[in-house]
Order: C-alpha cells, then sequence, then structure tokens
C-alpha cells in the first residue's frame, strides 16, 4: 500500500463557524494506481491533492504514507519524504520564468544535493525522454503551453518519484496538448508511476483507473 | 547551486532593469560618500596615536577660579617645567613647548621656518625618528638645532645636512645653530608638527623669563614614569601649587573667588596626550570633545542607512512578484535554509558589486573631496588590513539585515499561499512606512541643518563686526627690519598713492590672515584693590582712524600729544569692568608705580571671534617695538591696482620676506572655517540624502501603482477623475513624509538649539526653518510620486483591466 487517509477532516473558521474543506476521508492507494478525483469547483479536490502531498495540513484524522504516519512527522521529515517519492504537476505549471528548461528540470536535483555529473544525465535523460532536447537552453515564456506543461511533467518526473499529483494538469490546455499530456501520464503509469489527478473534465477521468467524486469536501 | 543562485538572481536583476539600476546607483552612491566621509571621519579620530609612549605623555594644564566664573590654559611660566619635575616624583621627562616662527638664514636663504621650541627630552618622549645626524640627546648642545627632511631639502638643497651652520633671528640678533640631526617628515596626523626644533633656553629673554612665574607663554608636556597614575599625580601637585602660586591664591580669595568642589583655588591637570588635538579650554576646564568627527560618521552612517532602508524596502515590495517561484521551490524541497541562503546570497551580490563600484567613485572624487574639505586624507588608508577586515565585517552585517530581513519574511511564506501568488502582509506593509519614515525624517534632519548652519555662517559674514572689514588688509610683518621702521617707510612708500588712505599696524591681526596665527595676550591687573583682566592691544598712530572704530568718548591717539605713549584707550567693556562714572577720569595701573591715563573709550567691536562675547580691551600706543601686522586702508575703487600697490612697496623694503596680504574680511570668513566646513558637508550629506529618499520613494512608487493597476483600472471604469485618482495614490506616500516631519523637528530643534549655544552671535533658530525643510521635503516627494501616478491615473482602463 501506498498511501491511507483515515477521517481526515480540514476546516477554516469563518465568524465563529467552522467550514469544512474536507470531511471525513477515507483512501487507500495501491501502487501503480491512476486515480482522477472529480467534482465541481470548490468540492476540495485541490485541498485533497495538496494534503496528500503533504503540501497542506489537516485538523483531524490519520495519514500514512509508505507505512510513515505523516500526522506525527515534523515538517522536517514530511519535507524529506515529498522530495523523495512525490512529484507535483500544476495547471499554471509553475516553471520558474528567469531559468532555462535545463535550469528548471535540474532544480528539484540541486536540492537532493546530487552530484554535479549525475545531475547532467539525469536531465539529458530526462530531455530525451520527452523530446525537448532542442529546447533545453528556451525559457518558459518561449514555450507553448503544452511544451511548458511537457517540462513540468519532466520536473516533476525528474527524481523517479513513486506518486505523481496532477492538479488540473491540462486546464489550460486545447484539446490537442490535453489529450497528448493524458497520453503520456497513461504511458507513466503503464511504467508504474502512481497517478492522482484532479480534473474538470470526463473525457480526462476516463484515463484514471478509479475515479472518486467530490462534492463539498465529502466523497460521494 | 551557488552558480544556480546567483544565474537566477541576476537573470531577475536583469529583467527589471529600472529597478535594478535605481538600487545599484542608490547604494553605489551612499557607499561612495560615506567611505570618503568615514575616511574623513578617521583621520580626524586617529590625530597624535603614534607616538610610542604616547600613553604616559601628558600636556599640563590649569584651571583657576576666579571672581568670573573658572578660567583654564595651558600657558605656563619658563621656570615651572625645572620645578615640577624635582618637587614632585614620577616625572620620567619633561619638555617646554612653545610654537614660533624662526627667521632662518643659510647663505642667501632666507626663510620663515615653523620652529617649536623644545627641551632636550622632547626627542626621547615623542617618536619623531632621526633619519641622519646624532641619534640621542640631539638637543643637548644648546646651539644645535633639529630640522625635518623636507626643511633640510629647502635650505641646503642637496648638500649634506648634517653640521651646517644656519643664522636664525632671535629678537634683533642673529645667532649661530649648528644642524644636529634630521628627522622624517611630520605625519599628517600630529598636532606637534614642526619644520625645526630648537633649544628652548634660546627663546628671546629668556634669563629674565626664568626669574618670574607671572610670564605665562608655552605649554609643557610631561611624560610619567611606568606606572604612575595621572590622577594620583594630580592630587600629588596641590601642594607644589600652594607653594608656587600663593601670591595668586590670596589675591584671588580676596576678589572673591568661590574655591571648587575640592576647596581649591587653583589646580593642574594632566591632558592625556591623544586628547590633546581634541581639548577646547573655552568654558574654564579641559573639555575634550571628538564631535566633528562623530557628526561626520554620524552623517556617513545615516546616507548609508537610507540606502539600506530603500534596499530592504525595494527588496521586499519585489519579492512578492517571486511568490510563485518561492512556492515551486519548496514543493521542490526546497527548505527555509535554502531559501533565506539564496535571497541573502543575492543581496550580497549586489552589495558586493555596490561596494565595489563605491570605492571607484571614492576614489575618483577622493581629489575634490580633499579640496572641498581641506582632509589630508588618502586611499592608502583602504589598503590596511584592519580596514579592509573591517569593512567586511560590516558589508556581512549589514547584508545579513538588510538583505536577511527580506530573505526570512519569504522564506517563512506558506507554501500553498506563496504559490498562489498572493501575500497577506499588512504587517509588511508596517515596517516599510516606518522605514519610509525613517528615511524622510533623516532627510528632514540634515536639510534643516543645513538652513540653519548657512543661516549661522550668512549671519557671522554679514554681521556689523564694529570696524570696517572691507576696505581694510592686513599682513604679517616679518621682515628683518625692526617693524616700527618698516611701518615708516612703508607710510612712505605709500604716501603718494591717491588709493591708499590710511597706514598702520598693531601687534594683533583680526581674524586669521594668511600666515594662520591667531593670538590674543591677556592681562591680569590691579585696580583700586581688586583683580581684573583685559586683553591687551599694541598700536601705531592712526589705528581707530584706519579701522573705522567709532569713539565713544574722549580722543584718539594723537601724535601732537608726546604724552599718548604712556596713555590708553580703552573698549566699552573694559570700562564697565572699571566701573567708573567718567571712564575718562580712569587710569590703567601698568605697573604698581605707573599708571596710564585713559584717553578715549571705543564702541564695543569684534575683535576675537565673533563666536565669542566682546571681551574688556586696553589698547596701548607704542612707538618703538611691538609691531608685528600692517594694516593699511584702501580706496573703495581699484582695490585689486591698490593689494598691488602694497605688495610692491613691501617688496621693496623688505625682498625677502614673503607677503601675506589680505583683506580683513577674508581674515574673518578664515575664523570661521570649521563652520563653513560643517555646513558644506551637511549640505552634501541632504543632498545625497534626499536623493536617495527620492530614489527609494520613486520605486515605490513604480511598484504600488503596479500592483494598484486593477484598483485604478475598476475605479475609472466606475467614473473617477484622474485628478482624484492621483490623489488617491499620492496621499499615502505625503501622509509619511508629514509623520516623519512631526518626529524630526524637535529632534531637529533640539540638535541645532546646543549647537548654536556656542555662539554669543546667533540667529533666532525660527520655527521657519523647519517649515521650510518639511515643505522642501514635501515638494519633492510629490514630485517624485507625483510623475508616476498621474501616468498610471491616466491610462486607459481597458488596458489595465486586460492586464490582470
Amino acid at each position: 500500500m501506498l498511501l491511507q487517509l483515515n477521517g481526515i477532516f480540514k476546516w477554516v473558521q469563518q465568524g465563529g463557524q467552522r467550514v469544512f474543506l474536507l470531511k471525513d476521508i477515507n483512501l487507500e492507494v495501491e501502487e501503480g494506481e491512476f486515480i482522477s478525483i472529480m467534482g465541481p469547483s470548490g468540492s476540495g479536490k485541490s485541498t485533497l491533492l495538496n494534503v496528500i502531498g503533504m503540501l497542506d495540513d489537516f485538523d483531524e484524522g490519520e495519514y500514512n504514507f509508505l507505512d510513515e504516519p505523516v500526522h506525527q512527522l515534523k515538517e522536517k521529515h514530511r519535507a524529506n519524504l515529498y522530495k523523495q517519492y512525490i512529484g507535483f504537476v500544476f495547471q499554471a505549471y509553475h516553471l520558474i520564468d528567469e531559468l532555462t528548461v535545463y535550469e528548471n528540470l535540474e532544480m528539484p536535483l540541486l536540492y537532493k544535493k546530487l552530484k554535479g555529473s549525475d545531475r547532467k544525465a539525469m536531465v539529458a535523460d530526462m530531455l530525451d525522454r520527452f523530446g525537448i532536447v532542442g529546447k533545453k537552453d528556451l525559457f518558459p515564456t518561449q514555450l507553448s503551453g503544452g511544451q511548458q506543461q511537457l517540462v513540468g511533467v519532466a520536473r516533476a518526473l525528474i527524481s523517479k518519484p513513486k506518486l505523481i499529483l496532477a492538479d488540473e494538469p491540462t486546464g489550460n490546455l486545447n484539446s490537442k496538448q490535453s489529450s497528448e499530456i493524458m497520453a503520456l501520464f497513461k504511458e507513466l503509469n503503464d511504467d508504474g508511476v502512481t497517478i492522482i489527478q484532479a480534473t474538470h473534465s470526463e473525457q480526462n477521468a476516463a484515463y484514471g483507473k478509479r475515479i472518486i467524486n467530490l462534492l463539498d469536501g465529502r466523497k460521494v | 547551486m551557488l552558480k544556480n543562485y546567483l544565474k537566477i538572481g541576476w537573470r531577475n536583476l536583469m529583467k527589471d532593469k529600472t529597478f535594478t539600476a535605481l538600487n545599484v546607483i542608490g547604494l553605489s552612491v551612499a557607499s561612495g560618500i560615506a567611505i570618503l566621509l568615514s575616511m574623513a571621519a578617521f583621520f580626524d579620530l586617529s590625530f597624535d596615536k603614534f607616538h610610542e609612549k604616547g600613553d604616559r605623555i601628558y600636556q599640563v594644564y590649569w584651571t583657576e577660579q576666579t571672581p568670573r566664573g573658572p578660567e583654564a590654559g595651558t600657558s605656563l611660566p619658563a621656570p615651572f617645567a625645572d620645578a615640577l619635575k624635582t618637587e614632585v616624583p614620577g616625572v620620567e621627562s619633561i619638555t617646554r613647548f612653545l610654537e614660533a616662527e624662526a627667521l632662518t638664514t643659510y647663505g642667501d636663504t632666507e626663510i620663515n621656518l615653523d620652529a617649536v621650541w623644545v627641551d632636550a627630552d622632547f626627542f626621547e618622549m615623542f617618536t619623531f625618528p632621526v633619519l641622519k645626524g646624532k641619534k640621542n640627546d640631539v638637543l643637548q648642545n644648546k646651539s644645535s638645532v633639529v630640522i625635518t627632511e623636507q626643511t633640510a631639502e629647502k635650505l641646503f638643497g642637496d648638500t649634506e645636512a648634517i653640521g651646517q651652520i644656519v643664522n636664525i633671528r632671535i629678537g634683533s640678533e642673529d645667532l649661530p645653530f649648528t644642524v644636529a640631526a634630521v628627522t622624517a617628515d611630520n605625519q599628517a596626523q600630529n598636532s606637534l608638527d614642526f619644520e625645526m626644533a630648537i633649544p628652548f633656553e634660546n627663546t628671546l629673554s629668556y634669563t629674565e623669563r626664568m626669574k618670574t612665574w607671572g610670564s605665562i607663554y608655552h605649554d609643557v608636556y610631561v611624560q610619567l614614569q611606568p606606572g604612575v597614575d595621572a590622577k594620583q599625580f594630580e592630587r600629588n601637585t596641590r601642594s607644589f601649587v600652594s607653594l608656587h602660586y600663593k601670591e595668586d591664591i590670596e589675591n584671588l580669595k580676596r576678589d572673591g573667588a568661590m574655591a571648587n568642589a575640592d576647596g581649591l583655588f587653583r589646580q593642574l591637570g594632566l591632558l592625556l596626550l591623544e586628547n590633546v588635538h581634541y581639548t577646547s579650554f573655552k568654558k574654564g576646564y579641559a573639555e575634550i570633545s571628538r564631535a566633528i568627527p562623530y557628526l561626520i560618521l554620524g552623517v556617513a552612517f545615516l546616507i548609508l542607512l537610507i540606502a539600506c532602508v530603500n534596499f530592504i524596502n525595494m527588496n521586499i515590495a519585489k519579492s512578492s512578484q517571486r511568490l510563485r517561484e518561492i512556492g515551486m521551490r519548496k514543493t521542490l524541497g526546497a527548505t527555509k535554509k535554502h531559501l533565506f541562503f539564496q535571497f541573502w546570497s543575492e543581496s550580497l551580490f549586489i552589495f558586493i558589486a555596490s561596494i565595489g563600484f563605491g570605492v571607484l567613485l571614492s576614489a575618483l572624487f577622493i581629489d575634490d573631496f580633499k579640496t572641498m574639505f581641506r582632509s589630508a586624507i588618502s586611499m592608502d588608508i583602504l589598503t590596511s588590513p584592519l580596514v579592509i577586515f573591517g569593512s567586511l565585517v560590516f558589508v556581512c552585517l549589514i547584508t545579513l539585515v538588510v538583505g536577511g530581513y527580506p530573505a526570512l519574511l519569504l522564506s517563512r511564506l506558506g507554501t500553498i499561499q506563496s504559490l498562489k501568488g498572493k501575500l497577506e502582509s499588512s504587517g509588511g506593509n508596517r515596517v516599510r512606512n516606518a522605514l519610509m519614515i525613517l528615511q524622510f525624517g533623516i532627510a528632514i534632519l540634515l536639510m534643516s541643518g543645513t538652513l540653519v548652519l548657512w543661516g549661522q555662517v550668512d549671519f557671522m559674514r554679514n554681521k556689523d563686526l564694529g570696524f570696517d572689514k572691507n576696505q581694510v588688509l592686513s599682513f604679517p610683518l616679518d621682515g628683518k627690519k625692526n617693524n616700527y621702521e618698516a611701518v615708516k617707510l612703508l607710510r612712505d612708500e605709500l604716501a603718494g598713492n591717491p588709493d591708499i588712505l590710511s597706514v598702520t599696524a598693531s601687534d594683533n591681526n583680526l581674524g586669521r590672515g594668511k600666515d594662520g596665527s591667531q593670538s590674543t595676550s591677556v592681562w591680569g591687573v590691579e585696580y583700586k584693590g581688586r583683580g581684573i583682566r583685559t586683553n591687551a592691544l599694541t598700536v601705531d598712530y592712526g589705528y581707530l582712524e584706519t579701522l573705522g572704530l567709532e569713539l565713544v568718548l574722549g580722543r584718539s591717539f594723537d601724535m601732537d600729544y608726546a604724552g599718548d605713549t604712556q596713555s590708553v584707550i580703552i573698549n566699552e567693556s573694559m570700562a564697565r569692568q572699571l566701573g567708573e562714572t567718567d571712564p575718562l577720569t580712569a587710569f590703567f595701573p601698568v605697573s604698581d608705580s605707573l599708571h596710564y591715563p585713559v584717553i578715549g573709550v571705543v564702541k564695543d567691536y569684534n575683535f576675537q571671534d565673533i563666536s565669542k562675547a566682546i571681551e574688556p580691551l586696553t589698547i596701548f600706543l607704542n612707538n618703538e617695538s611691538g609691531l608685528s601686522y600692517a594694516f593699511i586702508k584702501v580706496a573703495p575703487m581699484n582695490m585689486a591696482n591698490s593689494f598691488g600697490a602694497v605688495e610692491t612697496a613691501w617688496k621693496k623694503i623688505e625682498p625677502n620676506s614673503e607677503f601675506l596680504g589680505s583683506f580683513l574680511d577674508e581674515n574673518i570668513d578664515n575664523t570661521f572655517q570649521r563652520e563653513k566646513m560643517m555646513a558644506t558637508m551637511i549640505t552634501s550629506g541632504s543632498i545625497i540624502a534626499i536623493a536617495l529618499s527620492c530614489i527609494g520613494l520613486f520605486a515605490m512608487s513604480l511598484l504600488i501603482v503596479s500592483q494598484r493597476t486593477k484598483e485604478i483600472g475598476v475605479r475609472k471604469v466606475l467614473g473617477a477623475s484622474v485628478a482624484s485618482i492621483t490623489v488617491l495614490l499620492t496621499k499615502d506616500f505625503l501622509k509619511l513624509v508629514l509623520v516623519s516631519f512631526f518626529i524630526a523637528s524637535p529632534i531637529a530643534y533640539w540638535l541645532l538649539r546646543q549647537w548654536l549655544e556656542n555662539y554669543t552671535y546667533r540667529i533666532n533658530l525660527g520655527m521657519w526653518f523647519f517649515v521650510a525643510a518639511g515643505l522642501l521635503a514635501l515638494i519633492i516627494a510629490l514630485l517624485t510620486v507625483g510623475i508616476r501616478t498621474v501616468s498610471a491615473a491616466m491610462q486607459n482602463p481597458v488596458k489595465s483591466l486586460r492586464t490582470e
């Protein structure tokens, strides 16, 4: 088992009242799964992904990741955990505009303190695999949206994560670019990477092996 | 990793070139100025530190409780030094010290040298390394002298100096002296500088002066034995003082002086050599003040502070544009430490570059700086390892605070929040506002300082001093001829020239002439059973007329009255001191048996520095000697020609002497050189401070306008006018300027009032100085912010909304 959520609650205080963002979420994810989370805006898709990705805290419940109790871990341990096992893909790509494609890919490796030669090999490998060798010295703003998201996925993959969390990965793309990205996800999943994506689109959700529906922070 | 940081840092800088330029220019200028100013300040602070035994050498000074209040000074009588050494234990060496010019001739060369007249111990105590000649006891022989390398060059050229015989004029005789040693040239930070050292025994009328304790005319330096405490030594001199000054003390008691806290009327004090340069005795005690160098350092610090505030503000404001980067880095595994280090290294990078530029700037402008502020600094100071190390530490500390604070703010942000690109920071704004208030407060402080300083300088320059300073020129009579003769010859020589109105002379200059000397002689006498004190001035006929002094009572000296050489003219203060209903019935007691009648009273005029109140003055007439300065009144037309005529005449009378003539208004200006220097320095400081604050303000207005583009668009769509939007955007900045005005003006008022206390004649410290400074700051701020806001307000709202 890759991860397990038991009775997760998350809320914010608003005018003396609790507004629940997540309500009693129970979820088990096995390695190699491809899960699509669906639901309307504000249903808690992104929040759930952030909680799984350990970017956000929750208020109640248990979360085990690879048998480590995340809810008991300190900030630093948690950071190490997600740094090692989780890759993120965002709707707005979140590439760093001031860095080239090559440097954007290299950045996660810098924070893992890898040697220069290793980094070079891994980045070259990734550029090759995604067919963007020719674009390695371009800046993100010089790329199309689809290409940017390609780099975004490549960056998420470079540290060889077990789990990829994708928050509306195709939200800013046209249909052609979006089916390319989804095909890529499918391919990755076939290679054994676990993927959880949040999406609006039925079509994209269909790529997943399992679909979870959220409404007002609750699984339906 | 570092490479990656620097790369992204560099690209971020290049992305917004205006911003970077503003930042770097501000910091470079500020550090350049700060380097120059602190060099000048440290130069001023390190006087007399090179003497190896300096921690044991002291200048002796006295304090006295007089009926008019305490008085203090360093002048001592000739027998004092020997007596102190033999009678009070603890003295290792002692030397008398008198600075007086010595007219020196060697072959055809005739030069006035700055000589010090000292005892044999002088070269044992002070560290003036002997380069050539006798190494020890160089002044043991009464007829030997020590000169510096530069003097040797002046006198002998390439000829070997040791053993040469020079003639030095003492009184009216030329006496031969042998050059015993040559020392290295004077260091710049030396308050005992000399061109030639002559044994003290050779001073004029030495033998007579050795017999009396009443004639005080030279300083004394003493070197205590190791382990002797200066305070203890001062206490040990009490019986010495009561023995040798018995009569003075009794007179003081009789005249109603109050004893000091220790029950004493007269005391000796020791002043550590390092402090001598910074001590003044004006207020009746030894006041050691290093205020000016510290003030300069303060200005340097304030300028640097303003630049740093700019840097912090710009960095924080700018960082809101990098929130996504921060968030992304966090999701990719960056820790707080990583982020802090990244942003800090960026700041360090900018700082090092700016300081590099600053050093370059200061090297470029050092010569201008030196002439402007009459400082003898050199870039060499910057190469000493201590300074390099010190400034490195300083830079690291500054960047740690300045770069570290924004870095800390950024590294603490939550991941999700920063990814969304929103900064909830009312707290950040508060810090920013406080910093801007600080910045403008400093600017207003410096500006009001500038206004007041110039006001005071202007006031002193234009004050009616009671004599004619525009049409009168003066010069030292430093030739070989008897000075009375010289004046007579001068008078004859200039008699035919219609532009020369009158010629006279006195023993003292007014203001400070080109020879740079300024002195006053004070007499203490007994008048009808009480001690009085007066300044004494010896003049030639026509002095009052030449200077345009106004007679209140009686008459001026007149050649037709033979007895006038034995009469005096006094000023109003002196008349008040004498306390006679009719001052013309008073007399001046020259000695017990000899009384000079008062024949006239002149209106009080400023014969000393303008900063001083007018003291009692007695004017003597002497037709044989004692004249040192000639005064010549010229017609208001052709003043340059008249000046030339005087010079030619003087050259004819004394071909070997240099003509150091100057008009009295220049002389007066010279006496407030310090004030003028301070005013220039504060002015430049405040201009820089204002410019830097404006850079900061401008950058902030750029950012705030760009952050509020959407708001501006929405407001315009809803019908707001250009004017109302400009007001909206400008209002916040103006509020800050107002707040800083209310904080800074009281501080400025207090500081400036303290400073003006030093001047007897001073301007009124009116509100308008501060209002003017505040208004100026307000207008400048308005212009700076206005440019950007008006153009923002005029933009087409559709465009600004679309960019969102």
